[in-house]
């Protein structure tokens, strides 16, 4: 009887599955998933890029404010003047300061508008700015 | 002793806490952070607008100027020049002078798809020092 209930003791210690490892391993990526996270506010508009050659992909292009070819500046799914795409900017740059400003702009849209941006991004304090392009 | 052993054990019962609820919240997590993460793949071109005085300076110390008028029109050394030879001018320009930077003048009206050919064209001419410049009113 003493044995019997022994063995059902031992029994019970082989069935149970060690699962610290899968947690260390589960707690590392979910780390990792944190920490690169970007949160990418996407302007929501569609856009015709233009075409180049050597367009290469930014290290750190996070913050997306869209030229339409109706010159509408667009950040973050609104559409904004553009005495506001300054204020939106420094809000997205608050957010995430590592990012870049990266102007996607509609091949059809007025350079006025794409250099206020410029302009705005550097106002902001941001040096990388980059202007969206296809590779054809 | 049979006692002992069965006390024993409900003791180890207790002792133990129960990570199924953690496991869950944080697989959970994990997977939210997974399908959140977007690692975005947006190419472009990179852009150097100086201040106002510094393109003035730039342009005053030789640097091949580019204009684009308000018709899209391409004008280089005074003349028009179609958007093919954009490129053949900034590289004759350059074999001249490898120091020059390149200067776009851009007219307000002017279309982004311009722009972008010419700074295309100037880095494919190797020329990576690309300033742009708004044109004087």
């Amino acid at each position: 009887m003493r044995e019997s209930v022994i063995e059902q003791l031992q029994q019970d210690e082989e069935v149970e599955i060690n699962l610290t490892p899968m947690l260390d391993v589960v707690f590392i990526m979910l780390i990792f998933f944190i920490v690169t996270a970007v949160f990418v506010k996407d302007p929501g508009v569609q856009i015709t890029r233009p075409t180049a050659v050597t367009a290469f992909i930014p290290e750190k292009g996070s913050i997306f404010i869209a030229v339409t070819a109706q010159n509408e500046i667009w950040v973050d799914k609104r559409s904004v003047g553009p005495e506001g795409v300054r204020a939106a900017i420094e809000r997205l740059h608050t957010e995430n300061p590592e990012g870049g400003v990266v102007i996607q702009a509609d091949g059809e849209a007025a350079n006025e508008f794409v250099i206020n941006v410029m302009d705005a991004a550097k106002a902001a304090g941001i040096d990388d700015v980059t202007i969206a392009a296809a590779i054809p | 002793m049979r006692k002992h052993i069965a006390n024993l054990k409900s003791e180890d019962d207790e002792a133990e806490i129960n990570l199924t609820p953690m496991l869950d919240v944080v697989f959970i997590m994990l997977i939210f952070f997974i399908v959140t993460a977007t690692f975005i793949r947006e190419t472009g071109l990179e852009v150097n607008r100086p201040d106002d005085n510094e393109a003035q300076v730039v342009q005053e110390d030789g640097a091949i100027l580019v204009i684009i008028d308000s018709t899209d029109d391409i004008w280089i050394d005074n003349r028009i020049v179609d958007a093919r030879a954009v490129r053949p001018n900034i590289e004759r320009m350059h074999a001249e002078d490898p120091d020059r930077p390149v200067v776009i003048q851009v007219a307000k009206a002017s279309s982004a798809d311009t722009l972008v050919t010419i700074m295309d064209a100037a880095r494919q001419a190797s020329v990576f020092n690309i300033s742009i410049a708004s044109a004087p009113e």
